[in-house]
């Protein structure tokens, strides 16, 4: 019941949408009256007929009566339509784009902790639900109780109220079994459910271990483990389906039992002169207009107890706050590319594992700093710190001599081009992904990015070229491909700090020399960042870092690092080795 | 246009395909029909019986006691034997579409295992899944919902007409006035509704699309301050399929229960006037009219839930499309030349000049020669890339030779059964697959010809009995999630015990290139130098520690053989083998170069 209080809380939905709420729900009483309607212009006809009184006048205006009725049960029908659902599917688009703002206004602290899949089911299935409350959820709710109690009031009133009494006996038990059924039907669902997701487990692991399989000749006895669970599956189905199957036939018997009882007494009602044949038969076509409000009073709860649960969902997603906090009056400038960290510490959890510390250095505009170290050094930590993704304490990191907390965030991003590790590219043409960050730049603009990135000559290759269609919809790229388009996505931006985050590890050894040769000529009074696992993408760097767990461990130039033993010497000595060995000796 | 015209074809074909499926089970069927057609005539009698009453005894107040029983009695029987007949008949009208379902996912099933490794190479395993499991699962409401509601509510309404009949013949007559009407909602309603239904779901899976790729781009998003251009796209998008929900809200108003309710009431009409009509000149059954009345009350139900179903149908079918083109794709798995069964014996294995491709264009062999005597062990060096598994994926016979020959025991590998090379070859995976199960059905997999005494011999023989035996449950220990709880040595070394157990005469070897912890890589190492004696082994090593005592080292470069010989030769050599190994010796013991 309490489930019920889903209205309560959609009541500001309501509140602002009350013409149409108000209107329809006008609407829907109207229809349910003027279904009153044909049942007692049935009765009379019926009556006119066995008293031999009928007159064509009569039946004329009767069959008038009925049409006029039709006519507007036809076009209010349609309108209370348009109005109630139309209101429905309305708060799905709100939230909809409610929860894609709030989406966009979360920090990567929000991604990391959940799955986009939940997030995918909040916006779709839930939304479904809500959308089916504020639609289906007021039909079933304005219906059963208009429909039921005006057609009960009609029967009791102006018929008789001892045969309403007695007809509706066998009614309660229909409301009983339905509500029995549906438990049972929700507990076999759930097992039959298992079973499925069983044997899609099964078909997963067949499928990933197809080849080891195929290596021991077991596809044979597979198949018959597979027959074993799809079995399974058919047979809680089946115990599905025996239940599913009871509804129908019991609600007939429910039906048929009343009518019985309508008839029955009502003959007897009849013979004591205190109905007339054409009341009977008007009252069994009201008793037919009673069923479906039944049916719909058991539907509700079904409607408002999914609503309910994925409300309560949505509203407790759209309360999570993880943003970044921003200064109201933060500088608004982008800050020139200058950059000086002195960074004690950071950690992603309070009091968590420090992920990075004592990280001390000035980069002047213009320069080119290289950061290298092992898998999980801290280098994607460091970049990402710079585009204030998570938050840092004051005065550790400083753009252009303000504290990175002073600015305002689109500030600090405007300023920086940033090519990630996992190079994302979006469904789009080649020439929009390049344009992502800039989307009014000339197409002069973007040829030149995609040049400077060493990827046009990949581009003009493609079928349709810069309007090549990519990601899951389009042609499938390598990974060095996508890396240069994210690089010209970065460059087209002309960012006063470009950050080159490992984006050069997918592409060959010369490629990643013209791309160095294009940024030193393309940035030269700007300021670029650059880290790598290949020593030789830093080599020409005003400062390389190096990092191990965390912690910065070496610093200077390429020069100064290979005079020293450590861990660039050794990792440098070791790389023109691999890269020897890669070029086939 | 041309287009358009294919596609209905494509779906009349498909749904002829979807119905022979019926004959899965065919008896089961023809009684749920014989059923239903008993049923659904018991259920109609109900209203005659009140009609007989209102007219021969109501109307004239003849209240025979013992007739009043036998109706009375009569009209509850026929209730309750309907109600028992048409649950027995939905029953198997589900059952049957269950079983037919499930003889079609064996079918999909089995195919799929027929075919070759080719296909999965080109296939995501994600969209495999979904074809054998959720498409199967929409073709089952066709059969449960779809067919069986159309059988059902069109028997239904053929019963309502031969009752309509049986007591007026005329007006029976203009009754049949309402079929077109209703055909003329149907076909209307299947072209505007369910068009405008299907373009709000392409809406739908659009918006969809658009969401799932912002939330997973959306650092992306963020750091280039696209927020704003993002925002304001994807409500475009949204409102996009907000008009076509709305537009497919608007014609169901016209076209469905709104419309067939308008004809139920011109139904109602029709009935009034006729009786109306008659009584101007002669008596009328009041009982009659009651008795049409009901089965006009009756009679649109059906109609609705037709129409309902429709929609249901064109999904149906486009999953039995992509069902049907898994169940014909023929990539079928090599398969043997000649009859002569031969046996390996020996376990000599000889490539003579064999060149490959997997696309047809580049190729990754390039005129592999090599030969190994039965016992020895050859081992395969190379980078990535350089078609090391390759060989070993042609040895398996995962995929048809195009150029060259490769023989065992000198009879070419396409004569021989699969059954034989797979019984005959023993290979051991980079990645050691393990299946949901205990440790003894990872080890002798589904074969039953393997006891428990040789699972027990083949673990013992690769040293893994030691750690299974500890664990609580021992070999009956169930394996969870993909064997996420044991160690990746452990993980190895119970898939060396799943190879001994089948022993094998040839033994193809994929080393880990994963880091183990020395005690474990010491069990391995010892394992492996078991298993590899006195069977002819090839070997692919990353770690040329691992293979210094090999018969013969082949290094690969580009789908060539650059350097052959022994580990010494190599060595003296000075080539690329060389600085492999002298690489490996510098990273030791912290990494390993594959």
């Amino acid at each position: 019941m309490q489930d019920l209080n889903v209205f309560w809380d959609l009541m500001w939905y309501f509140k602002q949408e009350k013409r149409r709420y108000l209107t329809g729900i006008a609407l829907l009483s109207l229809v349910s009256l003027c279904l009153l309607v044909p049942p007692k212009i049935i009765g009379y006809t019926v009556d006119h007929i066995k008293n031999n009184s009928l007159t064509e006048r009569q039946l004329g205006s009767y069959m008038l009566i009925l049409a006029a009725v039709a006519v507007t049960v036809y076009i209010l029908r349609f309108f209370w339509r348009v109005l109630i659902y139309g209101a429905s599917i309305q708060l799905a688009l709100l939230l909809r784009n409610r929860l894609y703002t709030h989406f966009t206004n979360m920090s990567p602290r929000f991604y990391q902790k959940r799955r986009v899949g939940d997030l995918m089911a909040h916006s779709t299935n839930d939304l479904q639900a809500i959308q089916q409350t504020a639609g289906d959820g007021v039909l079933t709710l304005v219906d059963s109780s208009m429909m039921g109690g005006f057609t009960l009031i009609t029967m009791a009133s102006t018929i008789s109220w001892k045969l309403t009494l007695i007809s509706l006996l066998p009614l309660p038990f229909m409301a009983w079994s339905t509500s029995r059924y549906g438990t049972m039907l929700h507990e076999r669902f759930h097992k039959a459910q298992e079973a499925f997701s069983e044997m899609n487990d099964k078909v997963q692991e067949s499928i990933s271990g197809a080849r080891v399989i195929k290596a021991f000749g077991q596809e044979e006895e597979d198949v018959d483990a597979f027959k074993a669970l799809s079995k399974d599956v058919v047979q809680k189905n089946i115990a599905v389906a025996k239940v599913d199957a009871l509804f129908d036939p019991t609600i007939s018997l429910v039906v048929g039992a009343s009518f019985f009882l309508a008839v029955s007494y009502g003959s007897f009602l009849v013979l004591n002169g205190e109905l007339t044949i054409g009341q009977l038969v008007s009252f069994t076509s009201y008793l037919g207009l009673l069923i479906w409000p039944m049916l719909a009073f058991g539907w509700l709860f079904n409607i408002v107890e999914r609503g309910r649960a994925s409300y309560d969902r949505v509203t407790a997603l759209l309360k999570v706050n993880d943003v970044i906090s921003e200064k109201e009056d933060g500088i608004q400038k982008t800050p020139a590319g200058s950059v000086v960290v002195n960074l004690t510490s950071f950690s992603f959890e309070e009091n968590g594992q420090k992920a990075l510390q004592d990280i001390h250095f000035e980069l002047n505009e213009g320069k080119t700093m290289g950061i290298v170290g092992k898998t999980g050094s801290g280098k994607t930590t460091l970049c990402r710190l710079l585009l204030r993704e998570f938050e840092v304490e004051d005065n550790q990191i400083f753009l252009a001599g303000h504290d990175i907390n002073d600015y305002r965030l689109h500030a600090v991003r405007e300023a920086i081009g940033y090519v990630p590790q996992d190079h994302f590219l979006f469904s789009a043409t080649v020439a929009e992904n390049i344009a992502f960050g800039k989307y009014r730049a000339s197409f002069q603009d973007i040829k030149q990015a995609a040049k400077d990135a060493a990827v046009y000559e990949d581009i003009v290759q493609f079928k349709n070229g810069f309007e090549t269609v990519v990601g899951e919809r389009g042609v499938t790229l390598s990974g060095g491909q996508k890396q240069r388009i994210s690089i010209a996505r970065a460059l087209l931006t002309e960012p006063e700090l470009l950050i080159l985050d490992d984006s050069l590890s997918a592409v060959d050894a010369r490629t990643e020399e013209d791309i160095l040769k294009n940024l030193k000529r393309k940035r030269k009074d700007k300021t670029t960042i650059i880290t790598a696992h290949r020593l030789s993408s830093v080599g020409h760097a005003d400062l390389i870092l190096v990092l191990d767990e965390g912690r910065m461990v070496q610093k200077g130039t390429h020069e100064e690092l290979i005079a020293v033993p450590g861990w660039y010497r050794d990792t440098y000595e070791r790389q023109a080795l691999e890269s020897l060995i890669a070029k086939g000796g | 246009m041309d287009q358009a015209n294919t596609k209905v074809i494509k779906q009349r074909t498909v749904f002829s395909r979807l119905l022979s499926y019926l004959k899965r089970d065919q008896k089961r069927l023809i009684a749920a029909f014989a059923l239903l057609i008993i049923a659904t005539g018991t259920d109609l009698l109900g209203p005659i019986i009140i009609k007989i009453f209102i007219d021969d005894h109501l109307t004239p107040r003849s209240f025979e006691p013992s007739v009043m029983v036998l109706m009375a009695g009569g009209y509850i029987g026929i209730i309750v034997l309907s109600c028992l007949l048409n649950y027995v008949q939905l029953v198997l009208f589900q059952t049957a579409a269950m079983n037919i379902i499930q003889s079609m996912r064996i079918d999909v099933f089995s195919n799929v295992h027929d075919l070759g490794l080719r296909f999965f190479d080109r296939t995501p395993v994600g969209s495999l899944v979904s074809k054998i499991t959720n498409d199967t699962e929409a073709i089952k409401d066709f059969y449960v919902s779809v067919l069986s509601a159309f059988v059902q509510n069109i028997v239904y309404l053929a019963g309502i007409f031969i009752a309509m009949f049986y007591l007026n013949v005329k007006l029976g007559l203009f009754c049949l006035v309402l079929l077109p009407v209703i055909g003329f909602i149907m076909v209307l309603y299947r072209k505007y509704s369910s068009q405008s239904f299907l373009h709000m779901r392409e809406k739908l899976s659009e918006l969809n699309a658009k969401l799932n790729e912002s939330l997973q781009g959306m650092s992306i998003v963020q750091v280039f301050n696209q927020q704003r251009r993002l925002k304001k796209e994807f409500a475009d998008v949204n409102k996009e399929h907000n008009e076509a929900w709305m537009k497919n809200i608007k014609y169901n108003g016209l076209l469905l229960r709104p419309a067939v309710d308008l004809v139920y009431v011109l139904a109602i009409m029709i009935v009034l006037s006729f009786f109306g009509i008659k009584s101007f000149s002669s008596p009328v059954e009041i009982g009659v009219i009651y008795a049409f009345v009901n089965y006009m009350d009756r009679f649109f139900e059906p109609v609705n839930m037709l129409m309902m179903r429709l929609s249901m149908f064109q999904q149906a079918i486009i999953a039995g499309s992509r069902v049907f083109e898994l169940l014909d794709e023929d990539d079928q798995a090599p398969g043997t030349k000649g009859s002569s069964d031969p046996v390996i014996t020996e376990g000599a294995i000889e490539f003579k000049n064999v060149t490959f491709s997997y696309d047809g264009k580049h190729p990754v062999l390039k005129n592999i020669s090599f030969h190994a005597r039965p016992g020895e062990t050859v081992a395969l060096v190379g980078h990535t890339g350089s078609g090391k598994s390759s060989i070993t994926n042609l040895l398996m016979r995962f995929y048809e030779l195009q150029q060259g020959e490769i023989t065992i025991d000198s009879v070419p590998l396409s004569h021989y059964r699969n059954d034989e090379l797979r019984s005959k070859m023993g290979l051991v995976l980079q990645d050691s697959f393990l299946f949901a199960g205990n440790i003894a059905h990872n080890i002798s997999l589904f074969n039953t010809d393997i006891t428990r005494e040789r699972v027990k011999e083949a673990s013992d023989f690769v040293q893994a009995s030691e750690f299974i035996e500890k664990l609580p449950d021992g070999y009956d220990q169930e394996i969870g999630e993909r064997g996420s709880t044991f160690s990746t040595g452990q993980r190895q070394l119970i898939s060396f015990a799943r190879t001994m157990a089948f022993e094998p005469k040839i033994l193809i070897l994929d080393e880990a290139t994963a880091n183990i912890d020395t005690q474990t890589e010491d069990a391995i190492q010892h394992a492996l130098h078991k298993m590899r004696s006195g069977r002819t082994t090839i070997a692919i090593a990353h770690r040329l520690s691992t293979i210094q005592d090999a018969d013969q080292i082949l290094v690969l470069h580009k789908g060539e053989i650059v350097e052959r010989g022994t580990h010494q030769e190599l060595i003296q050599f000075g080539g690329l083998y060389f600085k492999m190994y002298t690489l490996q010796q510098k990273d030791k013991p912290t990494e390993e170069v594959s």
